[in-house]
Order: structure tokens, then C-alpha cells, then sequence
């Protein structure tokens, strides 16, 4: 342990396992020192400087628990260092004590006023210093305890919603959702319109393979199925919509902005049915049925926003790019891949060559006008 | 004559040989100060050892800092005169134990 007369020397005076810091700022050396002595004795840290600017250059540099703070100093009021230290959001709740021999009645009203926490009168008398300081040590803690508890609930709390959202997005886009929770601009607030890039996935013949087979032989394939296409979604940071029955709907360019959207869901598209392959082989020699992945992208204005009662609500993605990848996905065989006109033009450039087919303009069941269809196998 | 005895706690014995220096060189300054008929110094002067001096056990230093602060204050170089006299009279023959 350093010797009080080190303190000259170094201005710092620190018991071992002192984990209250206070800083003493004082012109006087002796009573620098003497104050310094009388706080290590109460195993706090203690560091020492004579004027205002060497005040403010050690918070800056390390924010005390404490600052005890004489009045009259060479450079500046002790009351405009308090006065600085309240008005900053950063150093506000660091409790500072005016230590003084004034001890007019204006000068107790200009330490109020700076936002002094309390009051020393010189000469320190010994045992009123460790009452003060004591008592504003405890009430330190208590504060520091609280925001360590508010913090861990809030942690908490963040992690309940990480899991949530973990259900419909991927880990990393969970994340995201939570670093922004309280912002004014968090991306699942209210409904709000956006431009979609909707793919869907469908079990080409399960619907007769869940005929001949055990149900519970059926809910262990659709989950391997799911795991299998829910993984190929969250790699290429889709968010999922719905699973019903052997289908799948993801959204991308949604609930954040991905300008490289169309490419993301036709990565995504080649993805599950390169990921679902072994699985499909495995099925098909264990004497199942053989089937395949039929998928559809479109892309579009679509409605984005938790849509529901009050008891039941869905973070749901609404409009004509959404059936229009429905219907595609009907139409397209095992292992195929039916794009609308717009996303064809958009991924045009990372499609496998002499692997797209030109539908023609379709006409879907439920929309008006014909769609430019291209059939692409990866 | 007789020396003033001081009782200063024990845990503050470390402080005390740098204390005392400084006090004698508070004198000196005190001394200058009063040849230069510098008031606002003196003032200062007294008002840091009112601070100090009790803090540390010695009541004198803070009743004579008292007197210069108020002496400096009113502008009385004569009564400052005296009573920086008796601060040296009495930094000359103070004695002190720990304890």
C-alpha cells in the first residue's frame, strides 16, 4: 500500500480493494493530503488535483464515485466546476460535496444552486467528513445497484423478444430488431407499405404421401422438410411469414431494406432445393413417394405491420406479390423455380445459363392482367 | 517561555514534517506580502489557514489565519503586523505529540 506521503509525489492514493473513488480538487496540498488520508483510512481511492481544468481533464479521463470540491481555487469558482459537472448528462449524477470556509448564507445558496449534493465546512472535522461522505457513498451504491438491476431486466427483456422474433427471422436480423427496440423508427411498428420480394416454397405430392404414411411418420419429415428450407431462409436473412401446412412464405427487402432483395430470394430458392436434395434422396429410399420443392418469387407493393386482434396478432405481409408467388407456386414442378417478369430482369445476371425457360404471359387464377412467367432449374 | 503544546492524531504523523514546512513558508510569504501592503494575498493567506490549521489539531493557526483574513479585510497593517509576529512566535515554539 502507497504511503499518505506518496501522495504529494503522485496526487493518487489508492488502498488495495478500494472500489469507491473519490476526487479531492484543492489548492492546499496539506489539506489535500489530509482529506486524502482521512478517506483512504475508509478504504477509498483517492485522487488529488489542484484546480479546476485538472478537475474536469480527470473526470473526463476517469469518472469518480466522489468529488469533494473546495471553493476557492486558483483557476475558477469551485461553484462553476459543480455547476459544468451538473449540467453535463454524462458526470450529472456524480455527487459533489463543497468543501469551504465560507460560510455566509449566499455562499451555501450559490453551492445550491451550481447543484452541490451537500456541504463541508473547514476546518474538516474528521468525523462529520466520513458521515458525509459515507452516507453519499451508500446512496451511490443503492443507485448503482438499481441501474445494474434495471439494466439486467432490461437485458432480459431484450433476450424474451430475441427469442420471439428468433421464430420468424434469422439470428442476425433478431438482433437487429432488438438493437432497435425504442427507436421511433423501429422497423416492426405500425403497418406501413413496402416493396416485397415474396417466395414461396410448396412440398410438390406430400399432400398423397401423408395418405400412405403414419402421422407421426409424416410430422417427422415436415419438420426435417421445414428445418431443412427455414435454415436456406434465415442464411440469406429472409424473414419468415408463414408456414401452413408444406408451405412456406418468405419476405425479403422487409422489415429492413435489402437493395440486393430478388437475388437474396433466388439464392434462397437454390438454396432450399440444394439443402432439401439429401433429404430427398433419403426419403426416396426408404420407399417414399418421390417429390420435390416448387417455388415462386414475385415482388411488389405489399402491406407489412402486426395485423390481428387484440388476443391474436401476426406479423403479416399483405398484397398482389404475395399471390402472385403463390399462384407461381402452384404451377411449378419439384426442383423448379417460377419468377414473375420484374424479378426475372432483376436476377437475370446470376441465373445458371441454358437453365431459364420463357413462359410466356400467364394468366393466374385470381389476378386480372397476364404475368411474364420464366421457369428457371438450378 | 513556554512552548504551545499540540495533540495531533497519530494516523496524521506522515503529514505533519510537510505540514510544518509549509507553514514556515506560509510565514515567509505572509512577511512579503505584509512589506508589499498586498491585502488580497494576505486575505487569501488567512483564509487558508483558518481551512487548514484545525482540520490538522491546531486551533492557533486557524484563530491567527481568522485575524489575518479580517485584518486584510479592513486594510489594518498594524494589527496584522501583530498578528503575523505571533503566528512566527508561536510556529517557533510549537511542540507537538501524536496520539
Amino acid at each position: 500500500m502507497s504511503s499518505v506521503t506518496d501522495l504529494a509525489a503522485t496526487g493518487q492514493y489508492a488502498p488495495a480493494r478500494a472500489g469507491f473513488r473519490v476526487l479531492v480538487v484543492d489548492d492546499d496540498p496539506d489539506m489535500a493530503g489530509y482529506l486524502a488520508l482521512l478517506l483512504a483510512s475508509e478504504d477509498m481511492a483517492v485522487d488529488c488535483v489542484p484546480d479546476g481544468r485538472s478537475a474536469a481533464g480527470a473526470i473526463l479521463k476517469s469518472a469518480p464515485d466522489l468529488v469533494l470540491l473546495d471553493v476557492l481555487l486558483p483557476d475558477t469558482s469551485g461553484f462553476e466546476v459543480c455547476r459544468r459537472l451538473k449540467q453535463d448528462p454524462a458526470t450529472a449524477l456524480i455527487p459533489v460535496v463543497l468543501v469551504t470556509a465560507l460560510e455566509d448564507h449566499e455562499s451555501r445558496v450559490n453551492g445550491i444552486q451550481a447543484g452541490a449534493d451537500d456541504f463541508l465546512s473547514k476546518p474538516v472535522r474528521r468525523e462529520e467528513l466520513i458521515a458525509r461522505v459515507q452516507t453519499l457513498r451508500r446512496l451511490h451504491e443503492t443507485r448503482r445497484e438499481l441501474e445494474a438491476r434495471r439494466l439486467a431486466a432490461e437485458v432480459q427483456r431484450k433476450e424474451a423478444i430475441r427469442k420471439a422474433f428468433s421464430r420468424y427471422v434469422s439470428p442476425r436480423l433478431a438482433e437487429r430488431i432488438v438493437g432497435e427496440l425504442g427507436s421511433e423508427q423501429a422497423a416492426f411498428g405500425d403497418a406501413h407499405r413496402l416493396h416485397v420480394v415474396a417466395l414461396f416454397a410448396d412440398l410438390r405430392g406430400f399432400t398423397r404421401l401423408t395418405e400412405s404414411v403414419e402421422v407421426g411418420e409424416v410430422v417427422g419429415m415436415l419438420n426435417e422438410y421445414f428445418s431443412v428450407i427455414t435454415e436456406a431462409a434465415y442464411r440469406n436473412e429472409g424473414t419468415i411469414f408463414s408456414m401452413a401446412g408444406d408451405s412456406l412464405l418468405v419476405g425479403f427487402n422487409v422489415p429492413f431494406p435489402q437493395p440486393d432483395a430478388p437475388v437474396r430470394a433466388w439464392r434462397t430458392a437454390q438454396d432450399m432445393i440444394g439443402s432439401f436434395a439429401p433429404v430427398l434422396a433419403r426419403w426416396t429410399q426408404r420407399g417414399g413417394m418421390p417429390t420435390g420443392i416448387g417455388l415462386g418469387i414475385a415482388s411488389g407493393e405489399a402491406i407489412v405491420g402486426n395485423i390481428g386482434s387484440p388476443h391474436y396478432m401476426n406479423y403479416t405481409v399483405i398484397g398482389d406479390a404475395i399471390n402472385t408467388a403463390a399462384r407461381l407456386t402452384q404451377m411449378a414442378d419439384a426442383g423448379e423455380v417460377l419468377v414473375s417478369g420484374a424479378v426475372h430482369e432483376a436476377i437475370r445476371g446470376v441465373l445458371p445459363a441454358g437453365r431459364v425457360e420463357a413462359r410466356g404471359d400467364v394468366a393466374l387464377r385470381g389476378k386480372s392482367e397476364p404475368v411474364a412467367v420464366y421457369a428457371v432449374r438450378p | 517561555m513556554s512552548a504551545y503544546k499540540v495533540k495531533v492524531d497519530k494516523d496524521l504523523e506522515d503529514l505533519i514534517p510537510t505540514f510544518m514546512s509549509n507553514r514556515r513558508k506560509e510565514l515567509d510569504t505572509l512577511r512579503v506580502a505584509l512589506a508589499a501592503a498586498d491585502f488580497e494575498q494576505l486575505r487569501q493567506l488567512g483564509h487558508r489557514m483558518r481551512g487548514v490549521g484545525n482540520s490538522y489539531g491546531f486551533d492557533d493557526i486557524t484563530d491567527i489565519g481568522k485575524l489575518i483574513e479580517e485584518g486584510a479585510r479592513s486594510g489594518d497593517k498594524a494589527a496584522l503586523e501583530k498578528h503575523i509576529a505571533q503566528y512566527g512566535d508561536y510556529l517557533s515554539r510549537v511542540e507537538i505529540a501524536y496520539e
